[in-house]
């Protein structure tokens, strides 16, 4: 297995963790009444800047582990630079992921309209916004298995 | 996506080039060994620069190293 498919193995996997994790936290805050998230819409503003802070730095941290590793374990401490295949497979990828967005976008409007309540949309934008991350990394999985 | 209708001579010039590996040509080209194993293997079309480096490393014509199998396309309903 190659260092890209590697890195975006860790990317889905990480991406599923960061999110459950804070999602819990964020889920027994709200059982325990120190935020209303159905209620006060403007916590959500919080929740979210709060989550792309730690999703940040949780994946920095989570990247270097695995090149530490994987240097250790492949003998390779260079990470092999990104050539035309590479910015091929990441655009065509990242359409990809902009169409599950797009759609999934348009599905949680079309449903606020159909009457679900609004702290359902923040919830469905998260997943959303996993889903599509999910999508641009297994895309680039399979392009670099299947060829692009 | 999938096989390509290009057919390459890359890995019969490597080996006349003195057995010289996917990595050697990948340093020489400035692209990674997997985008050259996806070349040889036919899962990739390099584009117009890179096939001319490749050439040009083995010191041979692009029609050399590349082979395109000619193709019809669908016609377009009128």
């Amino acid at each position: 297995m190659s260092y890209r498919e590697k890195e975006n193995i860790i990317n889905i996997l990480s991406g599923l963790l960061i999110t459950a994790i804070y999602g819990w936290a964020v889920y027994q805050r709200h059982l325990e009444g120190s935020i209303n998230l159905t209620t006060d819409y403007n916590t959500w503003g919080s929740v979210f800047l709060v989550f792309i802070l730690v999703s940040i730095i949780a994946r920095i941290i989570i990247l270097i582990i695995f090149h530490i590793i994987n240097a250790i374990a492949t003998r390779e401490e260079k990470i092999p630079a990104e050539d035309e295949r590479d910015e091929l497979i990441k655009l065509k990828a990242t359409r990809n992921s902009h169409y599950v967005f797009t759609g999934g976008f348009i599905m949680s409007i079309m449903a606020l309209a159909l009457g679900m309540p609004v702290y359902w949309l923040f919830i469905a934008f998260i997943m959303i916004g996993l889903l599509a991350e999910i999508i641009d990394n297994g895309s680039q999985i399979y392009y670099y298995r299947k060829g692009v | 996506m999938g096989k390509s209708h290009i057919k390459t001579n890359i890995r019969r010039l490597r080996f006349n080039a003195d057995e010289m590996t996917q990595q050697q040509l990948a340093d020489a080209v400035g692209a990674s060994r997997q985008t050259i194993i996806a070349i040889e293997k036919g899962n990739y079309s390099p584009s117009l620069e890179l096939a001319f480096r490749i050439a040009h490393t083995f010191n041979s014509p692009i029609e050399e190293v590349f082979i395109y199998e000619h193709m019809e396309l669908p016609k377009k309903k009128k």
